[in-house]
């Protein structure tokens, strides 16, 4: 109206409009909440982190340079592996179901099998020694590295420690609880 | 009977002996439309409840508004039942006929891999109609021509008959034209249109050429197929 | 008493029922529209097409999930999978029904883009029906998650990992916290697993079909308020 936009005044009419728009504000919030809050995943029940035992089948002493063992994270309890760093799509804390252990220049590092690009599980290529993904071609070398794209980040660590077994190792991980 | 006897509503239909009407001659004798309008199938007819069920979905959806073929002659037109309807129960059948046969004879495409394991190393391919976006995703860098690009032209698809009102006279003043004709009639619409499609069918194609078919590109060359 | 004929008696009931809700007259003009005859055009039907194949698509679906678990189970023991292979193998006509609801899912899809194909051709989408082509393509993109939702359900090697990178797509939206927000609430827990199946089925089952039918009613309403639409 002409009027109330020359004299901005607070009219009964205003005041109506206004608290009639923040009751009906307060009746969609009221809805809304508990939807959004009852859509975000709770953890189940049994989930817990702990440290995976995996086998990877001869002594890490006997690797040879430039040798890659897979091995899968154990599936009763269904447990992943937790990635302690990660570019691209990997990142600390996100989980992954299988890895590598590679031995390049004298040095031994795990690997997740995720690829930094969209997260595929990438395998090894031993003619070229190299990681290969097969979703989108991204190439890594031995240590972690990018040897291709699309990938722009290096492959994630996972961290362990030499178990008891001297042919296992302990991967930080976590028991999923389904 | 007069024609000016027939009312809407329930109080005239209620004037019950005013519905004397079998004649079997003709077009089932109800006096509801004037004789150029009747319906072949009328009140009295045995076809007539199948009729009121096909008309259900007409009437559902609401009043017609004021057509193109109102101020149409009436050799330029049809009716709707039987004469325009009839050919979609044929199509019908024929589709269903078409899927039952592709169900028998192509089962190989339904069957199942093994149950999912997060731990199997698999290459994820989609659906053939996500090839082509799967195929552009390897194209630059990803998050551009994942969430960038797509929503766009999907943006642009949306508001397209507003960009085509708006921007079209636009252009066609520029060009000289008189008129911004539809896209079948349009140079630039519609090769524009056929560009697009051609370009996904290239990329379809270059997915479905396997991952042994690469091709040099300006970003991450050479580029593979799925 | 003599009695009366079938059709006297047939009369007779929709005379009762006219009294109560007229409707005669409705059926009258809604079957008797005028349409013109360009529109017998064979590229005009394919909306009709969608329509008839999102009919089969509804009823094909029903009879699937008597059958359907949507339990994704534990590794080695997955009760959807299970129940897929029960539907396609040993459930009397299951691979026929299966079978229709997947290449009746491709098909839609062909012909959802020849009828929007024809309709950018024709011009169709110009004022006034701007708003109708709009619902069009809101019903594409509901199609197309309709069948990104419906891949993973066999829970087979393929679906899950076609799933788990489009997730990662989705879930890739920076800034980081947005797109692990959207991954978290998409998958419902860290990665793709038995809560993900559960919410893509409620999606496809219970969410997109309603949407869709909804969306349809408001199409075809448009299509009844504007008429078919000129030759180009």
């Amino acid at each position: 109206m002409a009027d109330s936009t020359a004299q901005p005044r607070f009219t009964r009419r205003t005041f109506l409009g206004w608290w009639m728009a923040s009751l009906m504000t307060a009746t969609v919030v009221t809805g809304l909440a508990p939807i959004l809050v009852f859509l975000w995943p709770a953890p189940p029940k049994g989930q817990k982190k702990t440290a995976l035992t995996v086998s990877i089948g001869k002594p890490l002493d006997q690797l040879a340079d430039g040798d890659a063992i897979k091995f899968d994270a154990p599936t009763s309890p269904n447990s992943a592996f937790i990635m302690a760093d990660g570019g691209g799509d990997n990142a600390a804390g996100e989980l992954a179901f299988s890895g590598f252990v590679v031995k390049t220049q004298g040095k031994v590092d795990v690997f997740a099998i995720n690829c930094s690009h969209l997260g595929c599980s990438i395998a090894l290529n031993t003619d070229a020694k190299s990681f290969d993904c097969p979703c989108h071609g991204s190439r890594y070398h031995l240590d972690g590295t990018v040897l291709h794209g699309p990938a722009a980040y290096p492959l994630s660590h996972l961290k362990w420690t030499q178990a008891s077994d001297p042919t296992a190792i302990d991967v930080d991980g976590i028991i999923l609880g389904f | 009977m007069d024609e000016t006897t027939r009312k809407d509503g329930p109080g005239a239909a209620t004037a019950a002996t005013v519905i004397p009407i079998i004649e079997v001659d003709s077009h089932g004798g109800h006096v509801l439309e004037p004789e150029w309008k009747r319906l072949p199938i009328g009140p009295d007819h045995i076809l007539y409840p199948v009729v009121v069920g096909l008309a259900l979905f007409p009437i559902l959806m609401g009043a017609a508004g004021h057509h193109l073929a109102d101020d149409m002659p009436d050799e330029d037109t049809h009716p709707f039942f039987p004469d325009h309807f009839w050919p979609y129960p044929i199509i019908a059948v024929v589709m269903l006929v078409t899927v039952g046969l592709l169900a028998f004879f192509v089962q190989k495409d339904l069957q199942l891999e093994v149950p999912a394991d997060p731990r199997a190393v698999t290459v994820p391919r989609p659906d053939w109609y996500f090839l082509f976006l799967f195929q552009f995703l390897k194209l630059g860098p990803e998050l551009i021509m994942s969430l960038v690009i797509p929503p766009v032209v999907f943006v642009v698809f949306l508001l397209w008959p507003f960009i085509d009102a708006i921007g079209g006279p636009k252009v066609a003043r520029r060009m000289g034209w008189k008129t911004w004709p539809v896209p079948g009639r349009n140079f630039i619409t519609g090769a524009g249109y056929v560009i697009f499609l051609a370009i996904i069918a290239l990329l379809t194609l270059w997915a479905l050429a396997g991952p042994q078919f690469c091709l040099p590109w300006i970003i991450n060359s050479p580029v593979c197929g799925a | 008493m003599a009695i009366p004929h079938p059709r006297e008696i047939q009369l007779a009931v929709v005379q009762w029922l006219d009294e109560r809700y007229p409707f005669t007259k409705s059926v009258d003009e809604a079957l008797y529209q005028r349409v013109p005859n360009f529109a017998n055009a064979f590229y005009y039907c394919f909306g009709g097409m969608v329509f008839i194949l999102i009919v089969l698509q509804l009823l094909t679906g029903i009879l699937l999930s008597l059958y359907y678990v949507p339990d994704a189970g534990v590794i080695g023991n997955s009760p959807a999978y299970d129940s897929v292979k029960y539907i396609q193998s040993t459930a009397y006509l299951g691979w026929l029904i299966r079978g229709i609801h997947f290449w009746g899912a491709n098909i839609l899809i062909i012909m959802v883009l020849i009828h929007m194909a024809r309709v950018y051709w024709t011009g169709s989408y110009r004022a006034p029906r701007e708003l109708n082509w709009m619902v069009g393509i809101v019903m594409l993109l509901i199609i197309l998650v309709f069948s990104l939702s419906g891949y993973l359900l066999p829970w087979d090697t393929k679906a899950y990992f076609a799933t788990e990178v489009t997730i990662k797509i989705a879930g890739s939206a920076p800034p980081a916290q947005l797109g692990a927000f959207i991954r978290e609430i998409l998958q419902g827990g860290a990665v793709v697993g038995p809560p993900t199946l559960q919410r893509f089925f409620t999606v496809h089952v219970f969410l997109l079909p309603a949407l869709i039918v909804l969306l349809m009613y408001v199409h075809f309403r448009f299509i009844r308020a504007h008429g078919i639409s000129e030759p180009m």
